[in-house]
């Protein structure tokens, strides 16, 4: 191993021991992505990429032009048209403690939602929340457009 | 007002009323500033449709039929049930509607008494979970391992884990990432066919598995 390698190995090593030690579980991952779209992640905005995992709390943002498709842990689908954002507020899938739950933060542009697992066991514990209504799912598909003041 | 300004004033009224009776019809209130249009769709697989209600402080909407929509913002109920047209919900919606990820699959292969084999039919399937898998840009597979009650729990836990884990082994030698994949075990405490404890049920010693 040369000295470039050990310096990189080290990084590596640095950069990822506070992801390591946190130990987020995962929610979903990026399955479609077009144009401008990132993650909001503790204010951060990161490039969205085909692969990548989503965490609770993290938001969806595109651009113009932009597209971004997302499958949850629970088969929950949801993707955005361009000039959209969403947060994930809540999501929960752990049915053996009775720990399952969505909700969804729209705060402007088009998202659609197809209901996943969550949806069969427990469809009062999801929400979609828009800034002038809540919504409440019983299945399967829905659109939303929200246009903020 | 006097009786003649009054009578102009409702002869201004209906023609305005006129007017306006005649002109072309809105079928429904175009969304502004402020407010969230919601639309309930058909499942674009089953055709199936669902429900939803839209709700707020002022009111709640039932959202039950195909493309059943309302309009709704912040100190207003939410407006009465319209369904809105195929063209404009594509107009809308046509590039969310397009990112969305495929649905997952799902397929079960079924293991040998008190073995973590799968049967000879199972074997033949593993191909067809390949062929789900290859077929997507960014798969992400689950593989969940459950038992019959024969049997301790504790031991069925272990042999769901390693069926999961022959399952994961197999699709990682078709080419899958071993990061793709995620092993569950649900021993005995999910069972496909209900039984008393102590029941040996083929159908119930098998692995779940989900393609996304």
């Amino acid at each position: 191993m040369n000295l470039r390698s050990w310096v990189a190995a080290l990084l590596f090593v640095l950069m990822a021991e506070p992801a390591f030690s946190q130990q987020p579980v995962d929610v979903g991952r990026i399955k479609v992505v077009t144009g401008s779209a990132f993650i909001v992640r503790a204010g951060a905005l990161v490039p969205a990429q085909a692969g990548q995992a989503v965490f609770q709390a993290d938001g969806l943002r595109t651009g113009p032009g932009g597209r971004v498709g997302i499958t949850l842990r629970d088969d929950t689908r949801l993707s955005l048209g361009p000039n959209s954002e969403v947060r994930l507020d809540r999501f929960a899938y752990a049915p053996a403690e009775s720990q399952v739950g969505f909700v969804l933060r729209i705060v402007r542009g088009v998202v659609a939602y197809v209901s996943g697992r969550i949806a069969k066991l427990s469809p009062d514990s999801i929400r979609l929340e828009a800034p002038g209504a809540i919504v409440g799912v019983r299945g399967t598909t829905l659109a939303v457009r929200v246009l903020p003041e | 007002m006097n009786s003649r300004r009054r009578i102009a004033a409702l002869m201004a009224m209906s023609v305005a009323g006129l007017v306006w009776s005649c002109g072309p019809q809105q079928i429904r209130t175009p969304q502004r500033q402020g407010q969230d249009l919601v639309v309930l769709l058909p499942d674009t697989a089953s055709g199936e449709v669902g429900r939803a209600t839209v709700s707020n402080p002022s009111g709640a909407v039932d959202l039950a039929a195909a493309r059943d929509s309302t309009i709704a913002s912040a100190g207003q109920p939410p407006t009465p049930v319209s369904t809105m047209s195929e063209a404009e919900i594509d107009r809308l919606f046509g590039d969310a509607l397009a990112a969305l990820p495929s649905p997952a699959q799902y397929f079960t292969l079924y293991f040998r008494f008190d073995s973590e084999v799968l049967t000879e039919e199972s074997r033949a399937l593993v191909a067809d979970i390949l062929s789900a898998i290859r077929a997507r840009p960014v798969p992400d597979v689950v593989a969940v391992g459950h038992t019959d009650t024969m049997g301790v729990s504790a031991m069925n836990f272990e042999l769901g884990l390693k069926r999961a884990n022959t399952v994961r082994d197999l699709l990682v030698e078709g080419g899958l990432d071993t990061s793709a994949v995620e092993v569950v075990s649900h021993g005995e405490s999910d069972l496909l066919v209900r039984t008393a404890d102590e029941v040996a049920e083929p159908r119930n010693r098998r692995v779940e598995i989900a393609v996304r």
